[in-house]
């Protein structure tokens, strides 16, 4: 009998589908090659996916290294096929129990990886994940809520694209999930455009029930620019540097203080890489929402290595460019809306006076906006600028408003309410239109929630975001003014489009989908620290209904509330609180032994 | 035969201080075995204190990493785990343990390793209520506003002892030294260890400072030899770095090489120990060497000074203008003589009844009153 014949029928036991589909399969994938010791080895287009001269040595040094991180309870879950010598070597050295899967994106490659050697001795020893991403990311969360992934390089590779949707697909259904209750420390920047989208992210998280200390910096902002007297910019720059270096140690005796679970800072954040490296070695997780164009600002070359997850808003090569320059994690996030804050709002007749206008522009004066908006100027329409940085642009001097000084938020809202048609143009340094146009910029969702009907140039990134039946697109500038005549005269259509924008956003690119999304990502790269705060693992209802939860501690967990966390501290504290002279258990000693040491840890400052 | 365990978890200089309590009370409890729970650095210490039969191990740096993880993930397994070690540590619990910190855990290492126990708070662990003693000691610890007893014997009080009365001193280890610090006190005279450091920053005496004494103390005594000791190898680099080679010759640099037993060993062979309020210094005066204390900032020659007769303490009134007694120590070293810089007084040590006290240096030993009074008010039923 064959190895195929024979591993089929041992995986045919537990798996009769997957074995079906395998045997009906023609595979051919891999070249299958003698390595040296004269083992089977794989090559995949002359890629070498086993090693040449020793695969079962090579793969057992991996399975090594993976059992470091390997807790008990978590579904060990296995991307790469080849082979699989590498799973072979982490059945035989995981402890008994231990529950192990591996995902199989193309059954052509554990076609090839059966025929070549016998398998049949540990083949029911695993869980086989197979099918659509969507449909594997599904079977994954059915077995386990707790994920580590272990991805064998060599042969994971060949299906990068599928282990991407993979993981996209178990972010979702774990951010759909996400009932614990995490401390998130959020870190502003001292003064720009992320300030706003940091004070949204910390209005998501409130939102969603978690703890948030805001470390706000932009009560520094005054200090930060009375450095800017210096008339040599060395100067300047060098105080202001050192400023934000203080500032960074003020973060850190904040966190000090009071340890989160996460440090989330926004872009511009006053955190330098000696900061962020102090901070890894104390353990503390940390994340960055690098809300920028990564080309204009490139100050995330010398951060790359000190953030623990990277999100930003540019995919591919921004991704690409950071890992490039040391970012271990690097994921898409896009920008977002606040919905309670932009929103549809009713006007008064005289507000719709002020704001109002056949076509609105609200944004600061960069370069191809000066050239392109007085081409789109008619007198057959009304036509109003706002926003600052407009000094110089004659051609736009008599549709600027309140002679260009900045305005606020709810003054934007109340223009886009009142403007029939709002025209939305990403910024960039050169005439036209944005020739790397791929991020959406946050207009583009806060337009769509105020219900605001908008014309936004086309980015590589939006129709992923919105349908062209949510958003009106253009591609050159030369497009603008027909689109602006055709859709002023279409006040139902303007408001079906706006309408079905606002859905989308409602619907998927709120803060708080965002939010849910960036803590989902590092939960299933964490499964044991975020991962299980956001399952809600460590509320008292759940650790007080764990098999090995012995009476004692369980009474104990259960005098909190069931949803809520429990830590270590949050144990002690109660027991504290029981006062002088009671007679306490040897658990509840231990209890109080331990957290003597807890509180003792975040050495920081 | 009944066991009791003293658990004393904070730096060397307590654990040294805490000989007289253990002195004491295996004269009153003569039926009763005592062991040490110290932390597992200082355990060669502990080994060397008259009175404990048995030192267990105490490894902070385990429960910090413990804790890591409880705090991470509080699971059964966790607590299962500390109490295993626990029990590994001292199977069967003592019948009391007495508790000579203040600090929490080492209240409730008493309460898990005993049936019983003796410590600073009147109501267990999560009471708040100092008991006489504690009280004293505490103070003595943040505000420096003793009254004139020892800490040392304070201990004792803790413990519900009364003092000694005599100076019990350790036998200096049979410990081999490296080969090229072995001729240290062995060739030429005398041989005065210095000691670089202090476990607080505020206790340091600058390095230029030592730089100078160093310099004072040789051209005084050609025949002179300085050793330096302490783990703080930089200062101790900084202080020698501007010493021409003719001082340097001199000069032997032991910091960040030695154990503790070495350092016992080493100091044991010095004629004399000059430094601050440090573990090292106390250590000396255990092994019976006098001292030459350097007392300021907050350390207070009365409640901390070197335990036993010999020693001499310049105690800093006030400091002004960095002024040192650098040149008034070496000449106490050469002449016996013992003179005050300005700003600083002198004070010798001396031992009694009721513990160890200090007189001005050059006058009679006068004890002081205070300390009668506060045993009386303490521990009325052993006075």
């Amino acid at each position: 009998m064959s190895y195929l014949a024979q591993n089929l029928e041992g995986l045919r036991k537990r798996y009769p589908a997957l074995a079906q589909i395998t045997q009906e399969n023609s595979g051919g994938l891999l070249t299958v090659v003698p390595s040296r010791e004269g083992s089977p080895s794989a090559t995949h287009e002359g890629r070498w996916v086993h090693s040449g001269y020793d695969p079962r040595k090579e793969a057992h040094a991996w399975a090594e290294a993976q059992l470091l991180e390997w807790k008990v309870g978590e579904l060990g879950v296995v991307l790469g096929v080849g082979l699989l010598y590498h799973v072979e070597a982490l059945v035989a050295l995981k402890s008994q129990g231990a529950m192990l899967a591996v995902v199989v994106p193309n059954v052509a490659e554990l076609k090839d990886a059966a025929s070549a050697r016998l398998m049949e001795t540990w083949t029911n020893k695993v869980e086989w994940v197979w099918g659509t991403s969507a449909a594997m990311a599904e079977q994954l969360v059915e077995k386990s809520a707790a994920l580590r992934f272990m991805t064998y390089g060599p042969a994971a590779c060949l299906h990068a694209d599928a282990h991407r949707d993979l993981e996209t697909g178990l972010r979702r259904i774990v951010a759909a999930k996400q009932t614990g209750r995490l401390h998130v420390a959020v870190v502003g920047p001292i003064y720009g455009g992320s300030l706003g989208i940091a004070r949204h992210t910390v209005a998501a998280l409130e939102a969603l029930g978690h703890r948030v200390t805001w470390l706000d910096q932009s009560p520094h902002q005054e200090s930060y620019e009375a450095f800017g007297v210096y008339r040599e910019p060395r100067h300047r720059l060098t105080m202001q540097s050192r400023f934000a270096d203080m500032l960074s140690v003020g973060i850190v005796t904040h966190l000090a203080e009071d340890p989160p679970d996460l440090v989330l800072a926004l872009a511009q954040a006053p955190m330098n890489l000696a900061v962020l490296e102090h901070l890894r070695k104390k353990k503390f997780l940390t994340a960055m929402w690098f809300v920028e164009n990564y080309r204009h600002l490139t100050y995330w070359r010398q951060l790359a290595g000190g953030y623990d997850y990277w999100f930003v808003i540019q995919q591919a090569s921004c991704v690409e460019a950071l890992k490039r320059a040391g970012a271990r994690h690097v994921d898409y996030l896009p920008m977002a809306a606040d919905p309670a804050l932009h929103r549809p709002l009713n006007l008064t007749a005289a507000e719709q006076r002020e704001y109002g206008a056949d076509v609105s522009f609200v944004g600061a004066g960069y370069t191809n906006r000066r050239t392109l908006l007085p081409r789109w100027l008619s007198n057959d329409r009304s036509f109003k600028l706002w926003g600052n940085e407009w000094e110089g642009a004659d051609g736009l001097a008599s549709v600027l408003q309140r002679a260009g000084t900045r305005i606020d938020t709810e003054t934007c809202i109340k223009v886009f309410n009142a403007t029939s048609v709002n025209l939305n143009l990403h910024s960039c340094a050169g005439d036209g239109l944005d020739p790397e146009a791929d991020f959406v910029n946050p207009r583009t969702f806060e337009l769509a929630a105020c219900g605001a009907f908008q014309l936004v140039d086309e980015r590589s990134l939006l129709p992923d975001l919105f349908t062209s039946n949510e958003m009106i697109r253009f591609t050159a500038a030369a497009e603008v003014p027909a689109l602006i005549r055709t859709w002023l005269d279409d006040a139902p259509g303007r408001r079906a489009i706006a309408e079905a924008a606002r859905r989308r956003v409602l619907a998927q690119h709120t803060y708080e989908h965002r939010v849910k999304e960036l803590l989902a990502t590092i939960g299933v790269h964490q499964p044991d620290r975020i991962g299980a705060i956001v399952r809600g693992d460590r509320n008292a209802g759940v650790l007080a209904q764990q098999v090995d939860t012995p009476p004692e501690l369980a009474a104990m967990l259960r005098r909190f509330p069931p949803d809520q966390r429990v830590e270590l501290k949050d144990v002690a504290a109660q027991i504290k609180a029981k006062g002088a002279g009671q007679e306490l258990t040897r658990k509840e000693l231990l209890v109080l032994m331990l957290d003597s040491y807890r509180a003792e840890m975040r050495d920081l400052v | 035969m009944p066991r009791a365990l003293l658990i004393q978890l904070a730096r060397l200089g307590d654990l040294l201080q805490s000989l007289p309590a253990i002195t004491q009370l295996n004269a009153r409890y003569p039926e009763m075995q005592f062991d040490l729970l110290c932390p597992s650095h200082l355990s060669e210490v502990g080994r060397m204190l008259p009175g404990v039969e048995k030192v267990i191990e105490w490894d902070g740096a385990a429960w910090h990493r413990r804790a890591r993880v409880a705090q991470q993930d509080l699971r059964e397994e966790h607590l299962v785990e500390v109490d295993a070690t626990l029990m590994a540590l001292a199977p069967d619990r003592y019948d009391c343990a007495y508790v000579l910190n203040q600090h929490y855990r080492a209240l409730i290492a008493g309460s898990l390793l005993a049936r019983r126990v003796k410590g600073p708070f009147l109501q267990g662990p999560l009471g708040e209520t100092l008991t006489p003693w504690a009280a004293y000691v505490r103070d003595v610890a943040q505000r420096r506003s003793g009254r004139r007893v020892h800490l040392a014997d304070a201990f004792c009080g803790l413990c519900g002892v009364s003092p000694p009365g005599c100076v019990v001193m350790l036998d200096p280890p049979a410990v081999r030294l490296p080969d090229d610090l072995e001729p240290i006190g062995k060739q030429g005279a005398p041989w005065i260890a210095l000691i670089v450091g202090a476990g607080e920053a505020e206790r340091f005496v600058p390095t230029e400072v030592w730089r100078r004494w160093i310099t004072s103390f040789l051209t005084s005594m050609p025949q002179g030899r300085v050793v330096l000791v302490g783990t703080e190898r930089e200062r101790a680099a900084e202080i020698q770095s501007p010493l021409p080679p003719s001082v340097l010759g001199r000069i032997w640099d032991t910091t960040g090489r030695t154990s503790l037993l070495q350092l016992a060993a080493i100091l044991a062979r010095c004629r004399r120990v000059v430094g601050s309020d440090t573990g090292p210094l106390h250590f000396a005066a255990a092994l019976g060497r006098p001292v030459i204390g350097w007392y300021f900032s907050r350390a207070r020659v009365h409640e901390t000074g070197p335990y036993g007769f010999h020693h001499v303490v310049w105690q800093a009134e006030e400091m002004r203008g960095g002024t040192w007694p650098i040149d008034e120590t070496t000449a106490a070293i050469h002449k016996q003589d013992h003179h005050a810089p300005v700003g600083w007084s002198v004070w010798t040590s001396h031992c009694d009844t009721w513990g160890a006290y200090y007189s001005p240096a050059g006058q009679s030993a006068c004890p002081p009153r205070e300390r009668e009074g506060l045993w009386h008010e303490l521990e009325p039923a052993l006075s």
